[in-house]
């Protein structure tokens, strides 16, 4: 490995590496403002409908002093929600006018995750940015590496990474209780797959931006399908199922197996076409040894395709529609998304004594990060621990692409065997439009 | 069922073949042909050694190829008039009707003592396949179903490989087809779609009442055939009926596989008028002899288990097909992988007699020959263990089975653990219609 390329191991690695992240010297804090915890931030946030409602809700225990939407009428109540806040339709004139900022959340539609955060990290603005990280490998190691030169602090929108359910489950994998886990089933029962562009070519409403929504993606006539809501669908614009729940779903499994860059991925899709991803897909990834803890495989279904029963199940006890099975050597434990870990059968549950606490539960994801735009500990789903976990999914999506299994290098960001699949790690940007 | 007992079902006695009026080798059968246009057609090629003395088809359009071919032969719209008609001067009859109608063809002229040659899969419901082979049984006819694939040298390679101990005691099995998807981006015929709201005329060639036979009343559309009748729960069996009988009948021979103990299934979204889009079907088979149990796993519409390590680089994983998992190595297909593993091994001793041809068996099987390869004892087991996977894909069950499995008592033909589920082992036939 190239000595000025970060290896996995210094930033993931053991959990006493991770742990020290967590206490981030001072030092760094010198790129951006310093902001003390006594005052506030001044935020502006990017994508203000849908989840960017609820994310500048949740950063407003600080001065959101601008909002930027493409949509004004889905951007309406939020607007409305903070009168003083300057609004805009473009991020990039934002960014430009507004000389107080400290820090943006970027709630866009994937497609334009990217260039919305690496134009604010390059700014020395704090970056909040919603999950999956960015579209394409690609855009995900950019951000990575500049959030860590331009020494912001980062979170990715994986709010269950803050949960008690969440943490509990870590632990519990991280104190042995189940033994070395090397199978993980993940699964969620949603279907960001199927359909066709449309023909009609309806007119721009006047509210929406369609230009500033395409953003970096090619030009394509408007159409009511994308925008709001269904765009997770589009190549172009979404990641897909596995884009959109893998982040929050496999986010434990990375965590608590200490994984990074997996050694290859395949994908065997249902069928999809060039325009909407598949309806269901099954994606595997090998992960290699890690310190003492042997390789591990995580299998991903989706489009209501489960992963089979394990045998510890009761009978007449349902699988969750969206959840992980971690199959250790000592047992097995069945965590339920957006629920609390169980070992299976439940019998196992008896006199069950949650693992020492690893991870401190003072405040929540949003505010994880808002402390740490004001000198305190590093979030923990900044963006050097979500950025691999992103890149490990968004990889999945370049596997069903290449109809191949792929080996990754993941230090170098290449597929080794087919070379010609690394065309999918990047798309080209529309004119006008640069990382 | 044990193994001696599946055992027995293969090597069938010969006093089974008394029943119908013996045709000397010297001479011909006398053949009718029940669906006679598209696989119908080939089926008929099939056996166009012998006479080919009447001929029926509900679409006289459609079948007009097939009736120029054959000019002596006389034509017929419904199969039960033919039979009626030309009862006496027939010795056998071909069905290669859409899967609904497979059983009430079959029966009654299994009830009249005449050979019978059926399409895969035997019959649409698992009730109707047990019934089928129960009468070809008493009223000792010689039977073949149309896996031609069973007659292959594959065929009796992975037998032979597997049962010379090549890789060991096999514990899992993996099949897999794209169908009903055709590659990443095109479908062989749709599922996943809903019933059509139009009434378009019924064409004047086509009797659609005698399309429908025993299927419950529904106006004719041009969705349903040719063809595209296999995405439709009254009329196909999914791409699992399709491609099943085929894949999964070298696994049943290699390993001497009878009833499954229990079968679970989960599937994309799944309507009361068509298969899903893609599946996945996880059979467990008992212990059989001195071979230990088995699990065997179907995907279909793109899905696929997860390639084998010992598969090389650049080698095709392909659309289709079977992986036999053992203690001491693999198999894709009838190949020992990797190459050089194959290499080193050499060739099995055979075992099972080649076959002169999966019609010629059939031919000389009605000539008192032999049974044939796939006749229904062999092919009702096997049919019913296909079709019990589409009893656990139905919307009626989805909810129960994201709770347990079904357990199945194959020798009583019962569900054990989930009573309302034995009524979709059955279906109702409309009026008019008996088995």
């Amino acid at each position: 490995m190239d000595s000025n390329k970060i290896s996995r191991r210094q930033f993931l690695g053991s959990a006493a590496v991770a742990a020290g992240f967590t206490v981030v010297p001072r030092y760094v804090l010198g790129g951006p403002r310093n902001v003390p915890p006594s005052e506030k931030l001044n935020i502006a946030c990017i994508g203000v409908g849908g989840m960017g409602a609820s994310d500048s809700q949740q950063v407003s225990t600080e001065n959101i002093v601008a909002l930027c939407d493409v949509d004004s009428k889905n951007a309406a109540e939020t607007f409305k929600k903070f009168p003083n806040a300057r609004k805009y339709s473009d991020f990039r004139q934002m960014l430009e006018k507004e000389k107080n900022i400290d820090a943006v959340t970027v709630s866009t539609p994937d497609n334009t995750h990217a260039v919305a955060a690496m134009m604010a990290i390059k700014m020395g603005k704090h970056v909040y940015c919603q999950k999956p990280l960015a579209h394409d490998v690609f855009e995900v190691r950019k951000l990575t590496e500049a959030a860590r030169e331009h020494k912001v602090m980062t979170q990715m929108g994986i709010q269950l990474h803050a949960t008690e359910a969440l943490k509990l489950l870590v632990e519990i994998i991280k104190s042995g209780m189940i033994g070395n886990v090397q199978r993980v089933d993940i699964w969620s029962n949603k279907n960001w797959g199927g359909g066709t562009r449309p023909i009609e070519t309806p007119l721009v409403p006047d509210w929406l931006d369609w230009d500033l929504w395409l953003g970096p993606a090619p030009q394509r006539p408007y159409h009511p399908t994308y925008q709001p809501g269904n765009w997770r669908r589009w190549w172009d614009f979404g990641t897909g199922t596995l884009g959109d729940m893998g982040c929050h779903i496999i986010d434990p499994a990375y965590w608590a197996l200490d994984l990074s860059y997996p050694v290859s991925v395949e994908a065997h899709p249902g069928k999809f076409n060039n325009e909407t991803y598949p309806e269901a897909t099954i994606v595997r990834w090998e992960f290699p040894a890690r310190g003492n803890l042997p390789p591990v495989v995580v299998t991903w279904y989706d489009g209501e395709n489960m992963p089979p029963r394990p045998e510890e199940l009761e009978q007449d006890r349902k699988l969750p529609d969206q959840g992980g099975l971690y199959y250790g050597e000592k047992g097995t434990i069945l965590a339920p998304h957006m629920d609390g870990p169980r070992l299976i059968p439940e019998s196992k549950m008896k006199g069950f004594k949650p693992p020492r606490q690893l991870f401190p539960r003072d405040v929540d994801h949003y505010q994880e990060w808002v402390r740490a735009c004001k000198g305190g500990a590093k979030p923990l789903a900044n963006f050097d621990y979500s950025g691999p976990l992103t890149e490990t999914i968004l990889l999945g999506n370049v596997a069903a692409r290449a109809g191949e299994k792929l080996s990754w290098d993941g230090p170098n960001c290449k597929v080794t065997n087919v070379p010609e699949a690394n065309k999918y790690l990047q798309r080209q940007y529309r004119k006008g439009w640069t990382l | 069922m044990g193994s001696a007992a599946a055992a027995a079902f293969t090597i069938v006695p010969r006093y089974v073949l008394g029943g119908p009026g013996n045709t000397p080798p010297s001479e011909k059968l006398n053949i009718a042909g029940i669906g006679i246009a598209g696989r119908g057609a080939g089926v008929l090629e099939g056996v166009q050694s012998q006479n080919i003395v009447a001929l029926c088809d509900v679409d006289w359009k459609h079948a007009a190829d097939t009736f120029n071919r054959y000019p002596a032969a006389k034509k017929y719209r419904d199969f039960r008039k033919m039979l009626e008609e030309e009862g006496k001067n027939i010795d056998a009859v071909t069905v290669a009707t859409p899967d609904h109608v497979h059983a009430v063809a079959s029966m009654m002229a299994i009830k009249m003592g005449k050979h019978v040659y059926c399409e895969k899969p035997l019959t649409h419901s698992v009730y109707e396949a047990r019934k089928v082979a129960e009468a070809a049984r008493e009223h000792k006819v010689a039977t073949q179903m149309g896996n031609q694939g069973q007659a292959s040298e594959e065929t009796r390679l992975m037998c032979e490989y597997i049962w010379d101990g090549a890789i060991g005691p096999v514990r899992e099995v993996h099949v897999w087809t794209d169908r009903p998807s055709q590659g990443l981006f095109n479908v062989y015929w749709p599922q996943g779609v809903d019933r059509p709201k139009d009434e378009p005329p019924v064409p004047e060639t086509l009797d659609w009442d005698l399309w429908l036979g025993p299927a419950p009343y529904r106006p004719y559309h041009p969705c349903y055939l040719p063809f595209a009748w296999r995405g439709w729960w009254d009329f196909g069996t999914g791409a699992l009926g399709d491609i099943g009988c085929h894949s999964i009948d070298p696994i049943f021979r290699a390993l001497k596989l009878g009833h499954p103990t229990s079968v679970e299934a989960s599937c994309t979204l799944v309507n009361k008028e068509t298969y899903p889009v893609a599946s996945t079907v996880h059979y467990q088979f008992p212990a059989r002899g001195d071979m230990p149990p088995v699990k065997l796993t179907w995907y279909d519409g793109g899905l696929r288990p997860p390639r084998p390590e010992e598969l090389e680089e650049g080698q095709e994983f392909g659309e289709g097909g079977i992986l036999f998992v053992g203690d001491k190595g693999k198999m894709l297909g009838h190949r020992l992988i990797p190459a050089s593993k194959m290499k080193d091994y050499g060739r099995p001793p055979q075992k099972i007699p080649r076959s002169p041809g999966h019609f010629e068996e059939w031919i000389e099987a009605c000539k008192g020959g032999k049974p044939a390869g796939s006749n229904f004892d062999h092919a009702g087991l096997l049919a019913q263990a296909v079709l019990l996977g589409n009893v656990a894909l139905r919307v009626e069950l989805r909810e129960k089975l994201t709770r347990m499995k079904l357990n199945w008592d194959g020798p009583n033909m019962k569900i054990t653990n989930l009573p309302e589920a034995n009524q979709l082992l059955q279906r109702e036939y409309r009026k008019g219609w008996t088995l």
